[in-house]
């Protein structure tokens, strides 16, 4: 659990930033249910870029669909509400096109590990200059509760009655499989530790992976929210651990069932992310939304004269 | 001879690229007009290609089916093309094995051809060259055969190959003892026409075309997934991305290719990506996330035949109705259809123009005939299509702004569109159905408002397009055409060359296949009372949405779907017989 000290400086930083903060406050009315986890998740998205000085016209939100989707008009912000398994693409043609913006896309767990994992795959081996938030609920909340690639195996749920039959995925160790540059997981009941993985991903050049464990009051009665704080623990209390090793940082992940360790778990901060390694742009400063204009032929030209 | 027509045959992997190189750049230095085109199999070594080289004084746009020459590389070369050339025309060939054998015989002298053969493999090993060196050999013939002066043919041959010293040497010997060999004797030459003076042009083909079209009008992302005929468009763009400065991404699949050109279009950059028609439909979905966000979107399909795979890398015109229909639910499109260099290179800036200035998808469609063909064309004019965003830049505008006005009802559909960033006053693209500053709404008269208002758009852009062109005779026509896409090239050869018999024809081209114009159509129809479609599909598609929207009915339609392209001389042998020849 969060030290209760640490949590009184954030709030003190927070009131001294709140005209930013109430920036991301919309007049919209909220559609999740009591006690959803992204209330929680927004709530410290909210303040991690406040605390990290960003205002809301310089963000472009990417949104999937699902529970969380529903939220894209409900947060300050450029927003963009796309297609289902399908918001990491978008995203990355956008932070791409402008590295000046922060580019800050989510999904749940059916887009991420089914519909669009493809995308996420490639992106990570790109390492797209962006965030990407996993609302990993372990089920299709907005079509009424159907199993996910996370669900565990033998819940029954809408759509598998007789329970799942195939084993979960583990979302981030498919993920540190792939060479991430920056990879973290959270839990959606831990505004503090969100928060803090958020500031963290938000200062991150490059691909930014965050898993969020997300509770799902309404249709997910296998992993409540008790499950959780009976077994998420922190980096923080392994004894030296330095997210720098992705040797160690696969170790830690293994297990779902005992320890489930919250922070960031592996980062290279010092990686190329993909517009730095572009070889044809080495010595240009100007993002391409600034170089929208005629380009002269003159020289290409020469070849067909 | 007005227009004289060379096939070289062989199997991919003999040269053939070269080869054509070479003879196209010499007769464009020889101040000849012309198009060239190949034929192969989706595969990478073997199988049956051809190189077709057509030139002559005026402009050539199209091939024809039968030639004048035909040079065989190989066995498949020989017998498979002997019975492409017209009556009094000449094979050559270097394949020993089949000289003099009776079934090449016969066919020869069945076909009125004659033979010069020409033992090239072993005139090539003789000078030191590999059997790949039979082209130079025979390339050194064919120069005789036209009559042309050998030193032009050695500059190409020397530019072609100068990074290659070693080869360059026994290359030019090769030509040189193609061109003086003592075994062929006498050879009538034909009587080929030339320009006096060499024309300026460019010999380029459509896919680089549209590439510096898109380029020139501020291209800054590009993303594909490689997909035959498209696949030369991402070769290109990367390949000058170093001149450029151009993002190119070959990306994982179609999806992720149209999903990043959304993402870079709504941050505010042009960006497109082209495909064919399988590809295209993994991306449909997105094209609908285009309509209802009003996010710009061009996407290009060089068309191939299907259905499925098809034929990779063979032609039609069969994605009309796809590119007009594709995508769930009702949103306004453009679909703009390129039929050759020059409007492949205006119509991809068009094609921004329409996608930003309306926040529309905007499909380009073009063909493997005219993506790969490359013609002489006059050279491309730069900045003379203005470059329009529809992007509100003026900084007290931006400042005025709220979110309210990206999707404000207005009469003609068109909202104001900022970049993300650009203004404190942000706003909500939603994918779902949403109101004016982008908030998600089920309300019904809402929903009505916004539908109506994007569907406006479509209206706006229909009376905006250019109205589609007649070309050919404007009165009294003997039969007249209507059609699309390459269809064009070969329309304006055969419109050229019966004029001459006193045959009038002309052909009504659509640029912009939707929004049609169909008043076009009407008046045509009303002028014109033996009109024809021209289509390189089954079903006639254009013909189709034509017949259900004037009321008429085509006399006759001349539909082609075999992969080929249309040939001018089956076009002309199709008006001999409907019309009577004045001369």
């Amino acid at each position: 659990m969060a030290k209760i000290n640490d949590t009184k400086i954030l709030l003190k930083d927070l009131s001294e930033k709140k005209g930013t903060y109430l920036k991301y406050e919309t007049e919209e009315v909220i559609t999740w249910c009591n006690g959803c986890g992204n209330y929680n998740i927004q709530n410290a998205l909210k303040r991690a870029l406040t605390l990290e000085g960003f205002e809301p016209d310089k963000i472009l939100f990417f949104f999937d669909i699902g529970c969380n989707g529903n939220g894209s008009d409900k947060i300050g912000g450029y927003t963009f509400h796309g297609l289902h398994g399908r918001a990491i693409s978008a995203a990355a043609g956008a932070c791409v096109a402008n590295p000046n913006i922060k580019v800050i896309a989510s999904g749940g767990d059916g887009a991420t590990m089914s519909e669009g994992i493809n995308h996420l795959v490639h992106a990570i081996r790109n390492d797209y200059p962006m965030v990407f938030i996993l609302h990993n609920n372990h089920n299709y909340g907005l079509t009424t509760g159907q199993a996910s690639a996370t669900t565990p195996r033998g819940f029954g749920m809408n759509g598998s009655p007789d329970g799942v039959i195939a084993d979960p995925m583990n979302p981030i160790e498919f993920v540190l499989g792939l060479n991430p540059s920056f990879a973290a997981r959270s839990f959606s009941g831990d505004i503090k530790n969100m928060t803090d993985v958020f500031r963290k991903a938000l200062k991150h050049k490059g691909f930014a992976f965050v898993e969020i464990l997300q509770v799902c009051p309404t249709y997910n009665r296998a992993t409540p929210q008790s499950w959780y704080w009976d077994r998420v623990k922190y980096t923080s209390d392994i004894k030296n651990y330095k997210a720098d090793n992705l040797k160690k940082a696969k170790e830690i992940v293994e297990d779902f069932e005992k320890n489930i360790y919250l922070g960031v778990i592996y980062q290279d901060s010092k990686r190329e992310n993909f517009v730095e390694k572009l070889p044809n742009r080495k010595n240009i400063t100007t993002a391409s939304v600034e170089e929208v204009n005629y380009c002269s032929i003159e020289k290409l030209l020469k070849e067909f004269e | 001879m007005e227009r004289t027509a060379i096939k070289i045959a062989g199997a991919s992997g003999m040269g053939l690229l070269s080869i054509g190189h070479i003879i196209s750049r010499a007769l464009k230095d020889l101040g000849f007009y012309m198009t060239i085109d190949r034929e192969y199999p989706s595969l990478i070594m073997g199988g049956s290609s051809n190189v077709q080289i057509e030139f002559g004084t005026k402009k050539v746009r199209s091939l024809s089916n039968k030639v004048d020459i035909v040079v065989a590389l190989d066995r498949s070369g020989l017998l498979e093309h002997i019975t492409s050339i017209k009556k009094g025309g000449i094979l050559i060939h270097g394949y020993e094995r089949h000289n003099f054998i009776p079934e090449l015989k016969n066919l020869a002298d069945k076909n009125g051809v004659n033979v010069l053969y020409l033992p090239a493999r072993q005139i090539a090993k003789s000078l030191g060259g590999s059997s790949v060196m039979v082209n130079m050999v025979l390339l050194g013939l064919l120069w005789r055969v036209l009559g042309f002066d050998i030193n032009e043919l050695r500059e190409e041959v020397n530019r072609q190959f100068k990074s290659k010293p070693e080869l360059l040497k026994i290359d030019l010997k090769c030509i040189n003892a193609g061109y003086k060999a003592k075994e062929i004797g006498e050879i009538k030459q034909l009587d080929i026409k030339k320009n006096s003076k060499v024309p300026k042009t460019l010999l380029i083909d459509g896919t680089m075309s549209l590439s510096l079209g898109a380029i020139h009008s501020g291209l800054r992302n590009y993303y594909a997934y490689p997909m035959s005929p498209a696949s030369g468009i991402l070769t290109y763009i990367a390949k000058t991305s170093h001149e450029t400065g151009i993002v190119v991404k070959q990306v994982e699949d179609e999806i992720t290719a149209v999903q990043m050109v959304i993402g870079s279009m709504h941050a505010g950059s042009r960006s497109m990506t082209a495909t064919s028609g399988g590809g295209y439909d993994l991306m449909t979905e997105s094209v609908s996330l285009s309509g209802i966000t009003e996010t710009p979107l061009v996407i290009v399909i060089g068309q191939r035949p299907g259905p499925a795979t098809g034929l990779p890398t063979w032609t039609c015109q069969g994605d009309l109705n796809l590119a007009i229909h594709s995508a769930h639910g009702e949103f306004p499109r453009a679909v703009i259809a390129c039929s050759d260099q020059e409007s492949s290179f205006e119509l991809i800036q068009h094609a921004f123009n329409i996608a930003e200035v309306y926040q529309i998808p905007v499909i380009v469609l073009t063909e493997k005939e005219v993506l790969e063909k490359y013609s002489t064309i006059n050279p491309f004019k730069q900045k003379s299509i203005p470059i329009k965003r529809g992007l509100v830049t003026n900084k007290k505008e931006l400042e005025n702004l709220v979110a309210a006005d990206r999707f404000a009802l207005t009469e003609s559909g068109i909202s104001k569109r900022w970049i993300p960033g650009s203004s404190k006053n942000y706003y909500y693209a939603n994918g779902d159905e949403h109101y004016v500053d982008g908030t998600l709404t089920e309300d019904g008269e809402h929903v009505r408002s916004m539908m109506e208002k994007r569907m406006r758009k479509e209206k706006t852009l229909k009376n905006n397009i250019p109205e589609p062109i007649i070309h050919g005779t404007k009165n009294k026509a003997d039969i007249s055409f209507i059609g699309w896409g390459s269809s064009k090239t070969v329309m304006l050869d055969v419109i050229e060359e019966l004029k001459d018999e006193g045959v009038n024809i002309n052909y009504l081209h659509y640029d912009y296949v939707w929004p049609i114009k169909e008043k076009a159509a009407i008046k045509f129809f009303k002028e014109n009372k033996n009109v024809h479609l021209i289509e390189n599909n089954f079903k006639g598609q254009l013909g189709e949405h034509m017949e259900s929207l004037t009321g008429e009915k085509f006399k006759g339609k001349l539909l082609k779907y075999n992969g080929r392209p249309f040939y001018f001389d089956e076009v002309v042998s199709y008006i001999r017989k409907r019309v009577k020849s004045k001369r």
